[in-house]
């Protein structure tokens, strides 16, 4: 083993995209093609009372006319919360909601023809805040009808295990922060893009920037009442997702739509504040984290309270609402615990799911909590962290099963390589280091639809020329799954990856795979790629075995040959293929995964599931300005625990991104609203870290080599985010001695508790 | 409507166009040059970077009729006789890429940048990409990309 | 579809009688990267362009010792990278360096950033947002949308250049179909965030920027997030001459460029920041909050004060 397995490895389709090739959405044509123009509310919450499309569909070039009632059927990407509907049916609900739709000849006829239409509508009371909407309200306010509270109230998480709040008052010390966040969103350089195409024998191929097609097939055939299998979602080069493309949206069914009404081919191209405005970024979140510890600085209880701001619709928002609290249950062992986690309905783009979900803001709230704690034993920040970990193969008070863990080696790392114990709380005044860690799922174990199917299964195929093709419906969204499908069989087999092809994300061509999120997909694919090639393997030694008369079990392979170690066997790979071919032709072999049973029986037991988890620690030096309030993060050292880096080149690719993202949401990224409208949606006042903003990075794969992920593989692009954030935190307690509890973390707060001077 | 004459990639196109139609109009929906990327369209990510008489420009805030008569090169020009530029190469093989939306507009800036500052050093080569935008790479590896693709122009 | 005739002439005087023949609906089209903005968000549409690309007498940049001239279609890129303003005006160097980014400073000029339009966070939004507010003042609405008020736009200047030669007590050189005048930059700002820019008489183009007043000391800054990308939320440039004349020029804050001058000796600092911010009509329309601004139009001073002495 590690031929490939393991070796920095270049992204197979790197050269298509260094050269402009590499297709994405909206970069297809086809033949008389038309083009989708969206006509948006303009009111945070109205009833709609009339819409007049006449003067749109006498527009010159104006193909069709759609609006809410053509597209009635309510749907969601959790089957337990369908609240949503294509287009506004009766009222609006965040400003921006589409409300519309219309196909045109070109882009400027569609847009012309979208704002000819004439709503009318009458407001109702607006929910901005969650505050207002936690308040009571009347029937006919409230922003879905189906919700069974007097409030805007969507869902109630809560969790409790051996009474955290007792265990808290009984503690030695104990610390209870309110802390508030501000939504952020996914902000993927490519915007959503769909292509919609009605073929004559009545089926649909939509073409599609999704990183789950197969809930985005299953729901166009829910809401256009079509069968599943006259329906193909492919998805071609994607430019990033981040868990902002894995819901089905809106332009998604209503380009369908009119393909189907206009028996034309249809575009539909999101405009970058359009973009924006669909938003399922980060839930906006405010709590009260309460930790207590012992003396000799023991965790012993964590009970926190939460409110997430989940905009007008549900999208992820149930999972959300569990992973906020369930997720704090490592990678510290802390046997009183428990949550409430209260999601509301708000008149504004509707929150989901974004790299780190539902973990990365209580993450902040109780890695600075811990912090303040260790101040308070008067211990090392490090130090406290160490003797609070987890162990390996445990389980947490909630019963998720831990096997693998690197996180002491995680902090081992940081610490050593940033010279922690030579410089934490010695360096000059502005001027500090902050510590942090992190814990993640690696693939959610519970489908989000339940059956009793795999959740994902793997295709190979051996072909007469030598090659093998890799079919799955994982979405490589940009961080390499194509990549790894090649590596595996290029490693099972003994072959040079240029031999091996991929067709991936079609659900007319490959076996479904539920999707790219929840950092599933190495695990899980992975898992079934390595069982479908490790068929083909045994199928070709068997083949060869029959007719050379040697013992399958002696047979290897590797650089390109086929053969047994005392040398009777020794074939070029073509010619084993030749003799695997021999009566059969062509062949495919399945593998697939299913996550083992996991999780006790109480109610919400669910949650957090997973066959394994990630663990990451991470080290940040920052400098403040004390004129101005600036926070600069000059260094940063994260080490992650991935189990086993299958390509360290894109272990690396997605620790940096993450640190990117975490960046920028810890000091300059938001959502900013004026009365409901987002008054942001652009890349000036939306402020994502530049280069010059990014500060150096060092960064240390760990592996524990998991017993179950394949080659001993975890995840790696969710979890490193979860520590950046509170580092940075607490970094700038080291640097001037302020707890920041409100983010992003922008200059003027800093200056405000400057000013208050540093307390606690 | 007026009549432009544009040197694309080597090759000469006429098409007549209105004053407010943009390059990246032109390129991506009227010439099918799709690999030039439109990330905002409202000059602030840099993923439409392609070269004017040499010169990075961003097009989808210029208008191609200020294109008449000039040279415009984009992503599809680059590289010569099927191979690829260095900071192509590096970007490919260094991990300089992950989604690769924000990629050709890398390439584009840092093919002329390096062109006139062969020595350029980190902090040069990240004031250079200091506008083109990238979600997904934190950038640490585009820059280490360019780098090693100047080190590779400088040894020929 | 749009009827928008296009000019590119090759002289000033051309493009000048090009302007007097339209003289409600043209444009003088420089870099063009604040005008796209405006036209992306459909607050513009302009229906005669005058493209000043192809006038050569408008790039020449000419410094003879301390004796600065420059062309208006002169590149930020340009200036940031001319050995003689890094040189004799540094300044202006750093000031071109905070703008945009390299590969938009290559595009922009000096020009098109002496007359940048003033920006305001209710109004650069788009169509559809302007229309859900119901639009304001500088646009084709009633009310100010900050303020509540009926009759005054408080959009902000946000030139980074216009402040630095400012302080080097720069002139410009504007020709209109009459004649060539010349005038002190900073007479070219109107406090009014509806009219912004001086009416420049018929036609009317810069053409040139100079100035001779070779600062002994500067000081500049620029209030921004991130270090590329972000117009201004508050820039502050000052120099002091030989003559131990103070120039401290702040823009960003107000609907124009407000500078003080004064001798050095003449004024406190406590005096110093009291003329400024009397001057200044800082509303709550930008990114940062307004009581932030505030409080570093303060903190900029001091700190440049605390330089010079
Ligand atoms: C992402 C982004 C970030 C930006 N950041 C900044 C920033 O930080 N600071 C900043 O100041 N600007 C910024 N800008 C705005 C703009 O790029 C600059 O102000 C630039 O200098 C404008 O120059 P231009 O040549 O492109 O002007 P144009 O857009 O061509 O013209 C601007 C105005 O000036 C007029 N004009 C131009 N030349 C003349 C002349 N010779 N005589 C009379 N009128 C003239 C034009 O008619 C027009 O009204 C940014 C723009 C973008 C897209
Ligand atoms: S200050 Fe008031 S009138 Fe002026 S642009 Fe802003 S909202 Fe409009
Ligand atoms: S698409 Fe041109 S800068 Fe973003
Ligand atoms: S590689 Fe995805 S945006 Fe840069």
């Amino acid at each position: 083993m590690g031929r490939v397995i393991g070796k920095p490895t270049p992204l197979i389709d790197a050269v298509q995209k260094v050269t402009g090739k590499a297709m994405y959405t909206d970069d297809f044509k086809f033949p008389n093609m038309v083009y989708v123009g969206l006509h948006r509310s303009p009111h945070a919450h109205a009833k709609i009372m009339s819409i007049d499309t006449s003067v749109a569909a006498a527009h010159p070039g104006i193909k069709a006319v759609i609006t809410g009632k053509d597209i009635p059927i309510a749907f969601g990407v959790l089957p337990i919360s369908p609240d949503e509907t294509a287009m506004a049916v009766d009222k609006v609900r965040y400003v921006g909601e589409i409300v519309a739709a219309v196909a045109g000849e070109t882009p400027e006829a569609a847009r012309a023809g979208a704002d000819l239409i004439r709503v009318s509508y009458k407001p109702i009371k607006n929910f901005i805040t969650p505050d207002e909407s936690l308040v009571e309200c009347s029937e006919d306010e409230k922003i879905h009808q189906h919700t069974k509270n007097s409030k805007n109230i969507h869902k109630i998480a809560d969790l409790s295990f051996n009474d955290p709040k007792d265990g808290i008052a009984s503690s030695s010390f104990t610390r209870s922060v309110d802390f508030k966040f501000a939504g952020v969103t996914h902000a993927f350089t490519e915007p959503h893009s769909t292509i919609a195409v009605w073929n004559g024998d009545e089926s649909l191929l939509v073409i599609t920037a999704t990183q789950v097609p197969h809930y985005l097939h299953r729901t166009l055939s829910k809401v256009l009442d079509i069968p599943l299998h006259k329906i193909q979602v492919k998805k071609p080069a994607l430019g990033g997702g981040f868990g902002g493309k894995s819901d089905p949206f809106p332009h998604e069914m209503i380009a369908s739509k009119l393909a189907i009404l206009t028996n034309r081919p249809v575009k539909c191209t999101l405009t970058r504040e359009e973009v924006f405005l669909t938003n399922h970024g980060r839930h906006p979140t405010e709590m009260t984290m309460s930790v207590g510890c012992d003396v000799a600085g023991k965790i012993t209880a964590l009970d926190t309270d939460i409110v997430i701001d989940g905009g007008a619709y549900g999208s992820f928002g149930v999972v959300t609402s569990y992973y906020n609290g369930v997720l704090l249950q490592g990678p510290y062992k802390i046997d009183r615990f428990g949550f409430i986690t209260r999601r509301v309905y708000t008149n504004k783009p509707q929150s989901g799911a974004m790299r780190g979900h539902g973990a990365v803001n209580p993450r902040y709230a109780v890695e600075v909590v811990l912090d303040m704690l260790a101040h308070d034993v008067g211990m090392d920040p490090c130090d406290f962290r160490q003797q609070n970990f987890l162990s390996e193969n445990t389980k947490t008070v909630g019963e998720l099963r831990i096997t693998s863990n690197g996180i002491r080696e995680c902090l081992e790392t940081v610490r050593r390589k940033s010279g922690w114990d030579d410089r934490y709380g010695k360096l000059p005044n502005g001027h500090g280091l902050g510590v942090a860690c992190g814990f993640f799922i690696s693939g959610s174990a519970l489908p989000i639809i339940w059956n009793r199917y795999p959740q994902t299964v793997v295709h190979a195929k051996l072909d007469f020329d030598g090659r093998i093709v890799m079919f799955s419906g994982a979405s490589d969204i940009g961080q390499g799954s194509d990549t790894m499908l090649v590596q595996i069989a290029a490693e099972e087999l003994g072959i040079s990856m240029s031999r091996v092809q991929v067709e991936v994300a079609d659900t007319k061509l490959t076996p479904v795979d539920l999707g790219s999120y929840s950092s599933r997909v190495t695990f899980m694919v992975g898992n079934a790629a390595k069982q479908a090639v490790d068929k083909i393997r045994h199928q070709i030694a068997a083949s060869v075995g029959n007719e050379k008369s040697v013992p399958r079990e002696a047979i290897q392979f590797a650089d390109e040959r086929v053969f047994t170690d005392d040398g009777k066997l020794n074939l070029t790979w073509d010619e084993a293929v030749d003799i695997a071919m021999a009566g059969r032709g062509a062949f495919v072999e399945s593998g697939f995964y299913i996550s083992p049973k996991l999780g006790g029986k109480f109610k919400g037991s669910g949650a957090g599931l997973s066959p394994a988890y990630s663990f990451g620690a991470f080290i940040a030096e920052v400098k403040v300005d004390p004129m101005t309030g600036q926070v600069s993060v000059i260094k940063v050292w994260s080490a992650h625990d991935c189990g086993k880096a299958l390509n360290p080149l894109s272990v690396e690719g997605q620790i940096e991104g993450s640190i990117h993202m975490g960046l920028g949401q810890v000091v300059s990224e938001d959502m900013r609203y004026h009365n409901g409208r987002l008054l942001n949606a652009n890349f000036w006042d939306y402020r994502i870290p530049m280069t010059l903003d990014t500060p150096e990075m060092d960064v240390t794969i760990i592996e524990s080599n998991d017993g179950e992920g394949p080659y001993g593989a975890k995840e790696a692009g969710e979890g490193p985010i979860h520590p950046v954030l509170p580092a940075i935190g607490n970094a700038i307690y080291d640097a001037v001695g302020i707890r920041m509890t409100e983010l992003p973390i922008t200059p003027d707060k800093v200056l405000t508790e400057l000013r208050k001077g540093g307390q606690q | 409507m007026q009549k432009v004459k544009l040197h694309i990639n080597g090759f000469t196109r006429t098409l007549l166009v209105n004053a407010h139609e943009t390059l990246l109009d032109t390129l991506r929906e009227r010439l099918n040059l799709t690999g030039t990327k439109r990330g905002c369209d409202q000059g602030s990510c840099g993923s439409c970077t392609v070269l004017l008489d040499g010169t990075p420009v961003l097009s989808c805030i210029t208008p191609t009729i200020r294109c008449d008569g000039r040279k415009i090169l984009t992503i599809e020009g680059i590289g010569v006789n099927g191979h690829l530029h260095p900071v192509q190469e590096r970007l490919a093989s260094d991990g300089g890429l992950q989604c690769g939306f924000c990629t050709p507009g890398v390439v584009m800036t840092a093919v002329p940048f390096l062109q006139e500052n062969p020595d350029a050093t980190d902090d040069d080569i990240k004031e250079a990409l200091s506008g083109n935008l990238c979600r997904c790479t934190g950038y640490k590896k585009i820059i280490e990309a360019v780098r090693h693709a100047a080190e590779d122009l400088r040894h020929g | 579809m749009s009827t928008s005739s296009y000019f590119l002439p090759g002289t000033i005087d051309e493009a000048v009688s090009l302007a007097k023949a339209h003289p409600n609906d043209h444009v003088f089209y420089a870099g063009g990267t604040d005008i796209q903005l405006h036209v992306k968000q459909r607050l513009i549409k302009p229906n005669t362009i005058i493209d000043l690309t192809a006038i050569e007498s408008l790039k020449s940049v000419s410094i003879q010792k301390k004796n600065m001239k420059l062309g208006t279609m002169v590149t930020l890129d340009q200036i940031v990278k001319n050995p003689d303003i890094q040189k004799f005006y540094p300044i202006l160097a750093e000031a071109a360096k905070s703008i945009a980014t390299p590969v938009i400073r290559k595009s922009a000029t000096l020009g098109g950033n002496l007359k940048v339009s003033n920006r305001c966070s209710f109004y650069n939004q788009s169509f559809d947002w302007r229309q859900s507010v119901g639009s304001c003042l500088k646009d084709t609405g009633d009310i100010c949308q900050v303020t509540g008020g009926l009759n005054h736009c408080y959009s902000r200047n946000v030139s980074d250049l216009v402040p630095a030669l400012i302080a080097l007590n720069a002139r410009i050189m504007v020709q209109t179909s009459t004649g060539i005048n010349e005038m002190p930059l900073i007479d070219l700002y109107v406090p009014d965030g509806l009219i912004v820019h001086t009416p420049l008489g018929v036609g009317g183009i810069i053409t040139e920027i100079f100035t001779s007043d070779e600062p002994s000391k500067w000081w500049f800054k620029k209030l921004r997030l991130r270090k590329s990308l972000d117009f201004t939320s508050l820039t502050v440039a000052a120099t002091v001459n030989k003559k131990d004349v103070l120039r401290v020029c702040v823009n960003g804050v107000s609907m124009a460029p407000v500078l003080v001058e004064t001798g050095i000796n003449d004024v406190t600092l406590e005096g110093l920041i009291l003329q400024v911010k009397r001057a200044c009509k800082t509303v709550d329309n930008d990114y940062m909050p307004l009581k932030y601004r505030r409080e570093m139009i303060s903190a900029f001073i001091t700190d440049c004060w605390n330089t010079f002495h």
